[in-house]
């Protein structure tokens, strides 16, 4: 990009005022007074930026933008329309076809140049966001190295100068992005300093930051004043210095560059609606003569049609008005994300006590009586835009701070989430290793002594059987049992426990396989018994080959225990056709009664006496478990005297999927 | 069965002994026992040396516990195994643990067998028979190495 100016209008002062303006402030113009030659400049270079008149001897200047819009070597061009302005439509018309920029004749060289600085700018920013550089000015060298040092490990190329007069040189040489002055310094003062800047056109709108000293009081007035965008107070954090630097680049030239612009006493554009067009003629050579840009509307629909492309600075107006008046159209601005913002200055014709209490009740920010004086007007808008643009840094600076402190506490909260895993995680493995080590001594030294029990007690009855009474011989019997079942116990526990504790590993196995083994064990163990035991060939599950081995042990050395007293006992395992499948474990025996069906898998639950049925009451429960880790469900249907269900699924009931209608499909890999 | 050959037990805890020593007389197992009473006193006996260089005569059998002070009976088997004049000596793991941990390493240090000790003597006795006919019986031992 050339960083040329096109400026394009059929006025010969026109045209002379801008280019001779535009150079001046370091921005080098081509001058057409034609669509015609605008075209002829456009396919010789690129430009930075093209200020179009609309109304132009052959042809339409937001055309011209339209053509600009669809050149592909202009992309970066940003366009400025320049022109008499007759009715927002025109306005609406060059701001939806792509202008960036819409100004209002008679205008105000100024604030033209200003714009145009700025949207050159943002062009070049655009393309590389290179590192900002910063000028600072202070006669107190460690002060100034301390900032200097803050501010370069933020990423800002800083220059330095130690005097008024030698900073004006640098940023006259240097064009930084941005100011740090301090407010005293020898010979011109930073006031002072600040005064002479935005006297020059090609600086004015650059960015000051005043640093003041503590004691003074006066300090935000002399320094806003002065045309100050911002001050600190020296002896406060550097960290707020540089938080007040970042929100005055930001709203220079960053996202909100349209709604915040750079500096107070950078161009502002007013919004005036008034149905009075004498009235708004008024208002509007009032402020232009204070440098505004001021855009027109007649009615609070073309305003909100304006606003809809375009945000303003500041907003007058008027509450008596036909179509949707003032005070509508003031609660849909402060209802609209994007704009809500926009200060609204509400205006109506008499000092009427209602209307003012109407006005602010829509949200207005201030009231004012319509009048020919139009001072007091000027310093509510002068006092509306200064408290947007300090409301806007305040903002930003709360957004940075606020985004620092939680990007801080979510680091910590991560750092403190992953250590308290990490306690938790070697708890756990501390208490399974408690565990583990507890269940060796359980299976080692409860054993030992049990076995010391029965084998003395045996000894007794067989060695000393003749100094013992029947009775003696009965009590060493009581003995031995009470250690053997107490040596069960120990052995059920520590496989309950073995259950919880293992691996868990599920692949494809054969149901009936593992059911037949089991049983042939039981078989082998009671030869003196005739069971007849009924499986099908195949019963395929997704299980785990062990824990399921555990699950049959105990449910068929159940079905065993409970046929023991039936001569034609018989035992069944197979499966339901309904679904969910379920796997069954089915007998002839005791039975118990359902209403005790709940206590069914409770530890040491038992739902007979030692005495008919031996056991330790924890078959079921470790049962329960195996059932539970492969997130399945286990229920028993039972009729006393004719025998006991066990069904149990091997999945959660949610997995199952009803069954394909069409099952045929071709399954790949099925026969490997 | 020759005079010679006897039977060596690591046991420390005296009821045990008394229970196994009594569970092989109830056997009619009549070979000679040797008690040791933990994990180094057993490797002293298998592997001290006389005062002439000569050994000890080694047991046919040795029936380790697991779970003893000092040195334990993993420990014992790999010192055993680790040694040419006792590679080859037939060690039964006789222990309360039938923890899978303890079986696999029992067998990855060459144990020739792994019998758990039953609570009910009855049952013990029986186990610690069978174990007596098959190795000082019916099992050939070794031969010593030329």
């Amino acid at each position: 990009m050339s960083g040329r100016v096109l400026v394009v209008d059929d006025s010969l002062t026109v045209r002379m005022n801008l280019v001779d303006m535009l150079s001046a402030a370091g921005l080098p113009a081509v001058a057409c007074a034609s669509v015609a030659e605008a075209r002829a400049a456009l396919v010789g270079e690129s430009f930075s930026l093209a200020i179009l008149d609309v109304l132009l001897p052959d042809g339409d200047g937001v055309e011209l933008l339209g053509e600009i819009r669809a050149m592909p070597a202009a992309v970066g061009t940003a366009v400025m329309m320049l022109t008499t302005e007759v009715e927002i439509s025109d306005r609406v018309r060059g701001l939806t076809t792509g202008a960036d920029e819409y100004v209002g004749k008679p205008y105000d060289p100024g604030y033209v140049i200003a714009r145009a600085r700025e949207l050159v700018r943002r062009g070049e920013t655009g393309r590389e966001p290179a590192e900002k550089a910063v000028l600072l000015i202070d006669d107190s060298i460690t002060f100034r190295e301390a900032l200097k040092a803050a501010l370069e490990h933020a990423s800002y190329r800083v220059s330095v100068a130690g005097s008024g007069e030698e900073g004006l040189r640098f940023a006259a040489d240097l064009r930084p992005s941005a100011i740090i002055v301090d407010g005293q310094l020898p010979g011109m003062d930073g006031a002072t300093f600040i005064r002479r800047i935005r006297l020059d056109a090609a600086l004015r709108g650059l960015p000051c930051l005043l640093l003041t000293g503590s004691d003074d009081s006066g300090a935000e007035v002399h320094a806003l004043d002065a045309g100050a965008d911002a001050f600190v107070r020296k002896e406060e954090d550097i960290g707020l210095v540089l938080a007040r630097l970042n929100a005055m680049l930001r709203s220079a030239a960053g996202q909100v560059a349209q709604q915040a612009t750079a500096s107070l006493q950078g161009p502002k554009k007013i919004l005036a609606v008034d149905d009075s067009e004498t009235y708004l003629q008024q208002v509007a050579d009032a402020l232009r003569a204070d440098g505004y840009d001021v855009v027109l509307a007649r009615s609070g629909e073309e305003a909100l049609e304006l606003l809809a492309l375009q945000p303003v600075d500041c907003m007058l107006l008027d509450l008596m008005m036909p179509g949707i008046g003032g005070r509508e159209t003031c609660l849909r601005v402060k209802n609209a994300p994007g704009i809500r913002d926009i200060p609204i200055v509400m205006l109506t014709a008499v000092d009427d006590r209602d209307a003012m209490i109407q006005g602010l009740s829509a949200g207005a920010d201030d009231y004012i009586a319509k009048s020919s004086d139009f001072d007091l007007l000027r310093a509510r808008v002068l006092a509306q835009i200064r408290r947007k643009q300090f409301e806007d840094e305040n903002r930003l600076i709360r957004d940075q701070l606020s985004r620092a402190e939680l990007e801080a506490v979510e680091a910590r909260g991560a750092q403190e989430v992953a250590a308290t895993r990490a306690a938790l995680i070697r708890e756990l493995e501390s208490k399974n290793e408690e565990l583990e080590s507890f269940s060796y001594s359980v299976a080692h030294d409860l054993r030992a002594p049990l076995r010391s029990i029965d084998g003395f007690g045996l000894a007794l009855l067989e060695d000393y059987a003749d100094k013992l009474d029947d009775d003696g011989k009965q009590y060493l019997r009581y003995v031995r049992e009470s250690a053997q079942q107490m040596a069960q116990l120990i052995d059920d526990m520590l496989a309950l426990s073995r259950v919880t504790r293992g691996e868990f590993e599920r692949t494809p196995v054969d149901v009936s396989v593992i059911a037949r083994e089991v049983a042939g064990r039981l078989a082998r163990a009671n030869q003196t018994r005739k069971v007849q035991f009924i499986t099908p060939e195949r019963l395929a599950a997704d299980a785990d080959g062990r824990l399921l081995t555990v699950v049959f042990e105990n449910l068929l050395g159940n079905a065993w225990k409970f046929t023991s007293k039936r001569r034609d006992a018989r035992i069944e395992v197979g499966v339901t056709d309904v679904h969910p499948r379920a796997f069954f474990v089915r007998d002839n025996g005791a039975g118990f009664d359902m209403a005790y069906a709940s206590k069914l898998f409770g530890m040491f639950q038992r739902l007979h006496s030692n005495a008919e049925f031996e056991g330790t009451g924890i078959g079921l429960a470790t049962v329960q478990r195996v059932i539970r880790r492969h997130g399945g469900r286990i229920w028993a249907e039972s009729v006393v005297g004719s025998g006991t269900t066990f069904f149990f699924t091997l999945e959660d009931d949610a997995r199952y999927a009803p069954p394909p209608k069409t099952a045929n499909h071709p399954t790949t890999g099925a026969a490997a | 069965m020759t005079p010679e050959s006897f039977i060596l037990l690591v046991e420390d805890n005296p009821k045990d002994e008394a229970l196994t020593l009594r569970a092989l007389k109830k056997g009619n197992i009549a070979n000679k026992v040797i008690v040791a009473h933990d994990g180094a006193e057993a490797l002293d006996y298998l592997l001290a040396s006389g005062a002439d260089g000569s050994q000890n005569h080694l047991p046919q059998l040795v029936l380790l516990d697991l779970k003893l002070p000092k040195m334990d009976g993993h420990e014992v088997l790999k010192h055993i195994r680790g040694d040419q004049r006792t590679q080859l000596l037939p060690v039964v793991i006789l222990t309360t643990s039938v923890e899978d941990g303890d079986r696999l390493k029992g067998y990855r240090l060459g144990a020739n067998s792994y019998v758990r000790k039953p609570v009910d003597f009855v049952k013990f006795a029986e186990a610690v028979t069978q174990l007596g006919l098959y190795w000082l019986v019916l099992n050939e031992k070794p031969p010593v190495p030329a």
